[in-house]
Order: structure tokens, then sequence, then C-alpha cells
């Protein structure tokens, strides 16, 4: 038994046999980098639809009276949009997609903890997203993504469904969440300790528990109101006892922690990027991986910030309002620390690189607005105007999805081993870029002249900056069009990208692409952070992964 | 919790179960953890509409009876001490103790849940209180408890699956981490009913 001697003979030294049959490998597979990459299809299918959505509210906004739907339409459009690009897009692109796909490999190990529980975790996910589509056949909802009664006690059989999909969605966000908390706990590399891991699995590892705890509630919120719709339980409606401002308290309980799920992932994109293509140590490792665990910790405080004008008793206003404030810290900590990574480093403008700069900026404006939407005297103003939906756009989509698309165009190689086009994805960042800010930059001051959001027409005063929302916003999609070609093109006529095409540090990019199924012939130990571009690798035993050689140990070896 | 250290044994595990039970045991917690966030936003969601200004009880509608309810908990507890002694006989070796004490669970978690039946039906049939007509109290007592009721139901039935497993070898004095798993779970179904129980019956 020299093995035995050599290898402990736990989960490390442990590898299953190889899947066989397309059906078990691409469909029911069980490995997490293929999950990843079905999140991340799936998602992006989704991505496409609620942006159809999203094209139909802007070309209805085109004229002040409307016309291109009608009111009610119009409702169930931008409540659909919302919710779909809140659930079935952000959340399972930034968890699921790019979590699968990159941190076990990063944290060194063979897949996560519960490969079952994961990968029916997927296939809940297009189930409940179709689910949330086949509202619009029974009458969709019309209180938009936060649905708040009584609107949406009173409204058609398809909130019932919303609540429903929602819900199931949750339950695999949170059986998600669960899996990669023990997974990054449990079952690092030795020598992987908690201030070697890289910050993509920082930000994963901060997410985790946002996603296990504050689903959780979420879901308490959803099935009181199916049950109160369906069966008449008065949790919600004021005539009979209930009320409507708990719904606000338990969605929003969940809500802002949610809106941290969909960023920390994005933080985590980002300081993968910036390092690597800065050629530069990421600055202030710790204060970013520890601002993460700040923000999802005070995520949880900070819930009544946006309902300063639901009647919120006014003892409580004021320390919502210093809690939201403080929560700016931890955030402008690693914009500062990023921006010092850039300082002095020999930046390389790769399209990725395009991405995660545009993000520190974009999201850098959402940010300020969030600020301050803080300060009551001035959310008073603006809560339920185009100047909120401006600033969500600018952290969900300048933010959380330009992290995404920088995720794409890092990651993509290690996972198809073709490198997307650059020409086309420099087409893709500027079109989009120019064509994002045209289209949410005016909203900021549209709300602040007091244009109300979730409304089918509007004033005729505001027609021309919504007039360019709308041109600008055609550019946008077009855009993520080219994005579309680009990885439709790149999978068969990519240039080959080899193990490590952008000399990046992290473990994924030390083993072919795409990785073996079992990830590391043999898992390696960790001397150190992966960010120190002056000094050699911190791993020990890769020197096989990039040869012909079979894994050490035989597979299926018990 | 180092679950592998209690196995007076150990001699017949391998590494790779000692690890695989690792990951489960740090799984299935964060699952409890979860479901008592569960139980945590309908508690917040009964004491929030409890303070709303009616009263409490509502108006037309009784104090519960605490005098039963307090016996019937009794019966819970009591199936909680039965589990524990059930797990600590398996742990040393004593297989047909450690089966009496998982059915005297059983068949007290039964008792507990026929109580429960007893006293929904006085409640709605002998008082007319009723889930959706009754407004917060209905709404919140029911959803709650029955809530509860429907863990203490499933911990019933895995108990029974536990049996039969026992009964067919599943487990041994090295390997049972199903019967660890259920321990667990019943406990934290016992808590729960110690926080629903001072909530509803004694605030
Ligand atoms: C510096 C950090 C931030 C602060 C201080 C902040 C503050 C706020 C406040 C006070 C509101 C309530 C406005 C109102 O409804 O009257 C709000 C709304 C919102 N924020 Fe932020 N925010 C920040 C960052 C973010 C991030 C990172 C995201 C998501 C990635 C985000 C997503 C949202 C969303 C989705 C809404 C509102 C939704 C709605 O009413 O539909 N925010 N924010
Ligand atoms: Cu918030």
């Amino acid at each position: 038994m020299s093995v035995a001697a050599v290898h402990s003979g736990g989960i490390a030294d442990h590898i299953h046999p190889e899947p066989q049959g397309f059906i078990r490998r691409y469909v029911f597979s069980l490995d997490h980098k293929i999950i990843g990459i079905q999140y991340l299809v799936t998602g992006f299918v989704f991505f496409m639809l609620s942006g159809l959505l999203a094209e139909t509210i802007r070309t209805q906004l085109l004229n002040p009276n409307g016309g291109f739907v009608s009111p009610e339409t119009y409702n169930e459009v931008y409540s659909i949009h919302g919710s779909a690009m809140v659930w079935l897009v952000v959340i399972p692109l930034l968890t699921g997609g790019f979590g699968n796909l990159v941190f076990p490999v990063q944290i060194g190990a063979r897949d996560v903890a519960f490969p079952w529980l994961n990968m029916l975790s997927f296939w809940i996910f297009p189930v409940s997203g179709l689910m949330l589509f086949s509202s619009f056949l029974m009458g969709a909802p019309t209180a938009g993504w936060m649905e708040y009664p009584p609107v949406s006690l009173q409204g058609q059989a398809g909130t019932s469904m919303w609540a429903a999909a929602i819900f199931l969605v949750g339950v695999s966000s949170t059986m998600t969440g669960l899996n990669f908390l023990v997974t990054i706990l449990k079952m690092r590399a030795p020598g992987m300790t908690f201030t070697r891991m890289p910050l993509f699995v920082w930000g994963q590892f901060a997410t985790a528990p946002l996603l296990m705890i504050a689903t959780t509630a979420l879901a308490a919120a959803l099935a009181a109101l199916f049950i109160n719709r369906e069966f008449g339980v008065p949790f919600y409606d004021p005539t009979k006892g209930g009320s409507p401002v708990m719904w606000q308290h338990m969605f929003w309980f969940y809500s802002h922690p949610a809106v941290y799920i969909m960023i920390l992932p994005a933080f985590g994109i980002i300081s993968e990027v910036l390092p690597t293509f800065a050629r530069k140590s990421i600055f202030g490792y710790k204060m970013i991986a520890f601002s993460s665990a700040a923000i999802a910790l005070l995520g949880f405080m900070v819930w009544a910030h946006h309902m300063f004008t639901s009647g919120l008793a006014p003892f409580l206003q004021l320390p919502f309002m210093i809690l939201t404030y403080i929560i700016g810290v931890p955030t402008g900590i690693k914009i500062f620390s990023w921006t010092a990574t850039l300082w002095g480093g020999k930046i390389h403008y790769s399209t990725a690189m395009l991405f995660a700069i545009g993000f520190v900026a974009l999201f850098t404006l959402g940010g300020i607005t969030g600020i301050f939407l803080a300060a009551i005297p001035f959310d008073l103003h603006v809560h339920g105007t185009y100047f909120i939906v401006g600033h969500i756009h600018y952290v969900l989509v300048g933010g959380s999805m330009m992290g995404i698309f920088a995720g794409m165009y890092y990651w993509f190689p290690k996972m198809s081993g073709r490198l997307l086009n650059e020409t086309l994805g420099k087409w893709h960042f500027w079109l989009f870029f120019i064509g994002f800010n045209g289209t949410f930059i005016p909203m900021h001051w549209l709300g602040m002249l007091g244009m109300p959001r979730e409304v089918a027409t509007y004033d005729p005063q505001f027609t021309f900056w919504n007039r360019f929302e709308t041109f600008a916003s055609y550019l946008m999609t077009f855009a993520i069009l080219i994005f579309f070609v680009n990885i439709i093109w790149s999978i068969r006529y990519g240039k080959k990208a080899g193990a490590n095409p952008w000399g990046a540090r992290t473990l994924e990019w030390q083993v072919p692409s795409p990785p073996h199924y079992y990830n590391f012939k043999h898992v390696p130990t960790v001397y150190g952070l992966p960010y120190d571009f002056s000094q050699p690798l911190p791993y020990k035993g890769l020197e096989e992964e990039l040869t012909d050689s079979p894994p050490a140990v035989a597979a299926g070896a018990h | 919790m180092a679950v592998a250290s209690l196995a007076p044994d150990a001699g017949e595990v391998d590494q790779l179960y000692i690890e695989t039970r690792e990951l489960r045991l740090q799984g299935f917690l964060f699952f409890l953890i979860s479901d008592c966030v569960l139980f945590s936003s309908f508690i917040f969601a009964y004491l929030y509409m409890r303070n709303s200004g009616q009263g409490w009880p509502p108006p037309g509608v009784q104090r519960l009876d605490v005098a039963f309810a307090a016996w019937n908990s009794v019966v819970l507890f009591g199936s909680g001490a039965t589990m524990h002694y059930a797990l600590e006989n398996f742990k040393y070796g004593h297989f047909m103790r450690y089966m009496w004490f998982l059915l005297a669970t059983i068949v007290l978690g039964v008792m507990f849940l026929g109580g429960q039946a007893y006293e929904y039906n006085h409640l709605i049939f002998g008082e007319h209180v009723t889930w959706a007509g009754s407004g917060i109290f209905g709404a919140s007592f029911f959803t709650l408890t029955g809530m509860h009721g429907f863990h203490v139901f499933i911990g019933v039935c895995y108990l029974t699956v536990l049996v039969l497993q026992s009964a067919a070898g599943v487990y041994t004095r090295g390997k049972y981490f199903g019967i660890t798993a259920g321990t667990l779970y019943w406990h934290f179904v016992d808590v729960i009913w110690v926080v629903l129980f001072s909530i509803f019956y004694l605030l």
C-alpha cells in the first residue's frame, strides 16, 4: 500500500469513474463545470427573453401616451422583466453559473460537496423559469418585481404562479448556497487558507450564506402571499387585519441582501480580471476579502431603506439611514483598492479588462446614487420615480451585467478551449457602454423632475429624453446581439486558447482548457496568494497537469 | 461536532467515509439553519401582526388552552429524551435498547400529533376558529403550528424508515450518519416547539 502512504485516501484522492454517454455527461451531469455551463446557457436564454420585455417597455415609452401595448400589458411586461432579470438571469449566472464553473477549481477541489444536490439545483431553475414566463398565459402579475400587496392580492392567477416560480427558484438558490458554503469550508486544497483564497472565491464565500439565509426568508414571504391569494388566509389583507407593510419588511429583508447576492460575485470576477491584465498584485487583498464579508453582514441590517415612505416608525428611520451610509464604506474600500491596483500597472486592454474597468466606473456611479437615496430627505422626493430605475440599472447592469460580461470574456477560453473574438468583443463593449449610459443617465434627471416609474404613459414634457433613452437602448440591444454572435462564432472558429491564454495565476489556469472532469490529476498544495506576478507560482504538485499522463489515483478507487 | 471521535470502533471506517460524513453533517446543520430561518420569518410575521394594535387575542377569539398544550409539550419533550437515549445506546452497541427507544420516540411523536389534531378539532369545530376565517389569529396560529406539525410528521416518517433500515442492518457501529441526522432533526423540531409554545400559549 505505497499509495496509501502518500495519499490519505479521502475525497481529494477519490475520482469517480468518468461519466459515459451524452445524457450523463451533458444533461444530467454531476460535474460542476458542466453544471456551470448549463446555468450560463439557461441564464442567457432567459436574458434574451427578459431583454425582449425590456425593449417592449422602451418602445412603449417612445410616445407620451404609449400606444405600443395596452397599459395592462405594460404592467405585466415590466413586472416579469424585473423578476426574470433578478431571479432568472443575474443571480443564476453569477452564483450557479460562474460560481460552479470556477470556484471549485480555484480552491483545488475535485467537485462541490454535494454533486447530486447541485444537479437538482440546476434542474429546478429552468422549470421555475418556464413557470414564471407561463404566468403571461393566465394574467401575469402587475405590481412590479416587488409585488406589493394589496395590488398583488388582486392580480390575476398569474400572480400565484409568479409566487410559486420565485419560491422554487429560491429553493434552488438556497441549495446552491448550502452546497457552496460546505465546499469552501471543507474542501480546500492543502495550504489553501482563507487568506490565500482567490478573491472570486471570497465573493462566493460571502454570497453563499446570503443565498442560504435570506432566500429562505423570501420563501416564507412568498408562501404567505400564495396562501393569502389561494386560501384567503389574511396575512397581507388589510380588510381582515393583515398588513401589507409586513410584506414589504419580509420582502426587503430578503431583497436587500439579494442585491449583494447580485454584486458580490461580480466583485469577485473584477478582482480576478484587474490584476491579471494590469500584471500587478491586487491592492489590499485582505481589505477586499473582508469588506465582502462586512457587506454580507451589514446587508441584513439596512432593508428598511426601501420603506422610508411606507410609514416606517420615525425612531427607526434614522438608524436605517445611518446603517445604509455605513454600508457604503466597505463598498468604497473596494473601489479604491481596484483603482490602486490599476495604478502603475502594465495594463493590457483586452475585452475582459475593458468590461472590468467599465464596471468600476459605472458601479461607482450607481453606488453614489445609492448614497443619495440613503438620505431620507432626498429619498422622499425620488422614491417611486425614474431616479430609482437609474440607480438599480447602474448597479445591476453597469455593475452585475458588466461583471458577467467580463467573466464571459475571461473564462470562455477555460470552458471551451477557444478565445472569444477580440474585435467583436471591442465592438460589444463600446456599443454597450455608450448605449447603456444613453439609456440610463437621463433617468436620473427625469426622476428628479418627477417622472414616476412603472406607468405606461408620461407627461409630454419628458418626451425628448424618453425617445433618447429608447434609441440608446436599441444600441445596447444591438451590442448584446454582437456578443451572442461572437459566442456562437467563437465556439467553432475561435483561436485555440491553450491552458493559460492570459498568463493568469489562479489554479483553474494551471490545468487544461477545458479541465478534466476530475479537475486535477493530483491535488496541489498551496503556498501563498495567487496575485504576486513577480514571484513563481505558489503551488506544488501541478507538474503532471499539462502532460498526457493518467491521474495519480485510479478512477473509482476506494 | 466531533462525531468521528464518538465512534467506539472507528476501525472499519475509511478516510473517504469520515470526510464524506463531515460534509454531510455540515450540510445538514446548514439545512437546519435555513429551516430555522423559515420558522423565524413566520414568527416575525406573527409578532408583527400581533402588535399591530388589534389586541391579543383578537376580538372573537378565546385564549388558547394552556393546560392541554402543556401536557402535549411534555409528550414531545419526552420524545426528545428517548431519541437521545436511542442514539447513545446505538453508539455503545446496545442495539435492542436502541430499537426500543427509537420505537418509543415514534409513539410519542404520533401521540403529539394526535394531541394537535384534537386541539385543531376543538378549535375549528368547537370554537369556529379557522385558518382563513379568523383574521390574523387563524393565519398565524394554524400556519406556524401546522408547519411544526408537518415537521413532526416528516420526522416520524424518517424515524420509521430508520427502524426498518436498522432492522435490515444498514447501520454499523462505525457508520450511522443517518441516525445522527435523525437525532439532530428531532431535537431541532423540539426546540422550535419550545419557542412556539412560549409565544402562542404563554405570551
Ligand atoms: C453603496 C451602496 C448602495 C446604497 C447606499 C444603496 C441604497 C439604496 C436605497 C436607499 C434604495 C431605496 C430607494 C427607494 O426605493 O426609495 C435602493 C434601491 C435599490 N438598490 Fe441600492 N444601494 C446601494 C447599492 C446597490 C447595489 C450594489 C445594488 C445591486 C446590485 C442595488 C440595487 C438596488 C435595487 C434593486 C433597488 C430597488 C429597487 C426597487 O425599488 O425596485 N443597490 N438602494
Ligand atoms: Cu437596499
